[in-house]
């Protein structure tokens, strides 16, 4: 069972994945701000980070920023964004190693990328940088 | 030409044909007559000074027949022996057969007179006074060697008729062949001077004209040929002279016209709103108007005569003049940013050129701030941005859920009624989104029609606290409203005056924490309706406050940013309240809560009963 902590202000996705997710029998745990995931990075460790960018408090970008460093993330991190066509977004983003899906999104594409990243060897973990989610894309 | 307009003027008065003859002596009838005195007095002089010579002539011969004749006498006289002496006078007399000889003396060595002999008194008188006497002497010597005396004789030199006669005739024949011929080249040259004389005297008095009218020069046609001639040349002159006025006129008329529309061309550029600059052919400012001045932040003397180097500053600028000199053709546009932020101002330069040939410097370059029009870009970007993220965020929970039902996994009637559920409140939401964009961008284009009709406030702001009832209920708000025991119905849009209300009441309710108070209060002052929402919420800083009526303005504290919104809500209210002629005014304190007033100008209608809540 991977633990999953979803960041997102509107409570109707939240809810959303969070089901999607636990049907897929991961861990999830909610946060309605940035403020609030961070602070349950620091307290936990989770296998992967589901956040959206524009949240109020502390928006995606400056969550990733908080929790990168402090290595309790071990999988990978997921960005949902509805703001992927904003340049500034996408080169902030493309310095880190997450994974982003275009909102709006399939939940089912969200489940699948969780579950990628849940299930690689943690020896393997993947480098890839910035990859915007071509599937969602479209 | 016109002939009656014509005045010939070569028929002088005898007066001024006098002063011609006397004065100018150019008159063909004085030339002529000066030429026959010339020659008259000419040939009289002539024959005074040849009867002189003639005279003279004869003198000098009468004088030497006269010595000849006195030696002869002495010679005989001499021969004559003293017994003889009585017939002296007839040896005397035997010379007054000589011709002419007016008197013959033998006067003895002692002077005494021995013998004379002179003609008849009657030939003596006969003498002209004007013919001279030659004399001559010669001595009597006897054939002794005794001197006897000497004779003295006289002579008349006197000229015959016949040498008179011939020098008369020859003069006469001269001086009449000659002004026969005189009078033949005359007459023939009369023809030919008739007319000059009357171009000289219609010259003369063209000079003094003060119209100078051509038509004075005419003349008249019975002077020949040359004034036929004349008259077409005047003629010819009168109508190029016309057509020089008529040229003149054109030209002058032209040339008020051109100025008149320089002149309005001139000021019409001059006020321009955007700025003109023209380059000369040296690549100097020759032109330059007010707003050219007024952009470039620069005195007109300064850049006028200055090198566009100079003049503008701006090397980008400097490069697109030489590349269009160069291309020559279309033109080139450059924009140049200044300043930073709230200074920042972006000039547009185009540049064109004036000359149809590359090479030339000659070029117009047009300014203009496009800084209002890139901030408008800015703020329909910024618009169309704001639109679609808020687009999706509805959109991406339809989708969502959709699929989700889709999903066998989720089959259960729990999940499809939340799934359902959250389809249909998003779709609202999306709906409801739209319709708000649509309004606000049909409010500000100002394409929206108010749906008029007699509103009565008191009841619609009854209807819109009790639908917000349940989201005050939620959070434990106590939302009161109290209504003036009249409140008069007031022209206006029911609709959008619902959607004005039920914005700021919904929005106090947003941002006003679990618990608090939002209260709806109506006052009447001086013919307008105020109507207030005041809250006990989170307040609004002062530096959002300016800007919290702008379109997808959302303050940028945690606070604000934990409610959703889509920023189009109080933009949306001011809209409708300036619609109806009415404005929102905001008072608030961060941490204390915000009071929204609304004012709407209020006719005089009947007032209705009211019952506060």
């Amino acid at each position: 069972m991977s633990r999953i902590l979803v960041a997102e202000d509107d409570p109707h996705i939240l809810r959303l994945i969070a089901m999607w997710l636990k049907r897929n029998g991961h861990d999830v745990v909610e946060a309605r701000n940035g403020n609030g995931a961070r602070d349950l990075v620091v307290a936990e460790t989770f296998d992967v980070l589901v956040t959206d960018i524009n949240m109020p408090g502390l928006d995606g970008i400056q969550l990733i920023e908080a929790v990168v460093s402090t290595g309790h993330i071990h999988r990978g991190i997921v960005v949902l964004t509805n703001r992927w066509d904003h340049g500034e977004i996408r080169e902030r983003l493309s310095q880190w190693d997450v994974r982003v899906i275009p909102k709006p999104f399939s939940p089912s594409r969200l489940s699948e990328v969780v579950d990628k990243l849940t299930a690689v060897d943690t020896s393997e973990a993947p480098h890839e940088g910035f990859v915007p989610d071509q599937s969602s894309l479209s | 030409m016109d002939q009656t307009q014509t005045t010939i003027t070569d028929a002088p008065r005898a007066v001024s044909r006098l002063r011609g003859v006397l004065w100018d002596g150019v008159l063909p009838e004085g030339l002529g007559l000066c030429f026959v005195a010339i020659i008259l007095g000419g040939f009289a002089g002539a024959y005074v000074a040849g009867s002189y010579a003639a005279q003279r002539a004869v003198q000098r011969e009468t004088q030497v027949i006269a010595s000849q004749l006195a030696t002869r006498v002495a010679g005989t006289l001499a021969n004559l022996s003293d017994a003889e002496t009585p017939d002296v006078e007839r040896h005397l007399s035997l010379v007054g057969g000589v011709p002419n000889l007016r008197d013959v003396r033998w006067l003895a060595a002692d002077g005494m007179l021995r013998g004379a002999w002179s003609p008849a008194n009657g030939a003596a008188s006969t003498t002209p006074a004007t013919h001279k006497l030659c004399r001559a002497t010669a001595p009597v010597q006897a054939p002794d060697g005794t001197a006897l005396g000497e004779v003295r004789l006289a002579l008349v030199a006197r000229p015959s008729n016949a040498l008179h006669a011939s020098l008369l005739w020859n003069w006469g024949m001269t001086a009449g062949v000659t002004l026969l011929l005189f009078i033949a080249l005359y007459h023939r040259l009369r023809k030919h001077l008739r007319p000059m004389s009357a171009i000289d005297r219609n010259l003369r008095t063209l000079a003094t004209d003060a119209e100078h009218e051509l038509n004075t020069l005419m003349l008249s046609a019975s002077l020949g040929q040359v004034a036929t001639g004349w008259n077409t040349l005047v003629e010819q002159l009168n109508d190029l002279r016309r057509q020089i006025e008529r040229t003149e006129h054109t030209i002058a008329s032209s040339d008020v016209l051109a100025r008149f529309e320089g002149a309005v061309f001139r000021r019409v550029v001059d006020r321009l709103p955007f700025g003109v600059m023209c380059i000369d052919d040296e690549a100097r400012v020759s032109y330059v108007n007010d707003a050219a001045t007024a952009l470039m932040r620069k005195q007109r003397d300064t850049l006028l005569h200055s090198s566009v180097e100079d003049a503008l500053d701006e090397p980008a600028v400097t490069q697109a003049l030489l590349g269009v000199r160069a291309r020559g053709g279309g033109g080139m546009i450059v924009d140049q940013t200044q300043g930073e932020r709230e200074h920042e101002t972006t000039l547009r330069y185009r540049v064109l050129p004036l000359a149809e040939q590359p090479g030339s410097h000659m070029a117009l370059i047009t300014l203009e701030d496009i800084g209002v029009l890139r901030e408008s870009q800015r703020a329909r970007d910024n618009f169309l941005y704001h639109v679609t993220h808020e687009l999706r965020t509805p959109l991406t929970n339809i989708h969502a859920y959709a699929e989700t039902l889709t999903k066998p996994d989720f089959d259960d009637e729990q999940t499809r009624k939340e799934c359902y559920n959250v389809i249909v409140s998003e779709t609202r939401r999306l709906s409801r989104l739209v319709e708000d964009i649509l309004s606000i961008s049909q409010l500000e284009v100002g394409s929206a029609r108010l749906d008029a009709g007699q509103v009565d406030v008191q009841r619609l702001l009854r209807q819109t606290v009790q639908d917000n009832l349940g989201a005050a209920d939620e959070k434990r708000i106590d939302l009161t409203l109290s209504l003036p025991p009249k409140l008069p119905k007031m022209s206006g849009d029911k609709q959008r005056l619902a959607v004005l209300f039920n914005n700021l009441i919904g929005n106090a309710l947003k941002y006003t924490p679990q618990n608090g108070e939002v209260h709806v209060g109506v006052t009447i002052e001086d013919s307008s309706l105020q109507i207030s929402v005041a809250d006990t919420g989170i307040g609004i800083a002062p530096e959002d406050q300016e800007h919290i009526f702008e379109k997808f303005y959302r303050a940028s504290n945690d606070a604000v940013q934990m409610v959703t919104g889509t920023g189009l809500g109080l933009a949306l209210a001011r809209e409708v309240a300036r619609l109806h002629g009415g404005d929102i005014r905001l008072e608030s304190e961060l941490g204390e809560g915000s009071t929204f007033t609304i004012d709407l100008p209020l006719p005089n209608t009947e007032l209705v009963e009211g019952t506060g809540q």
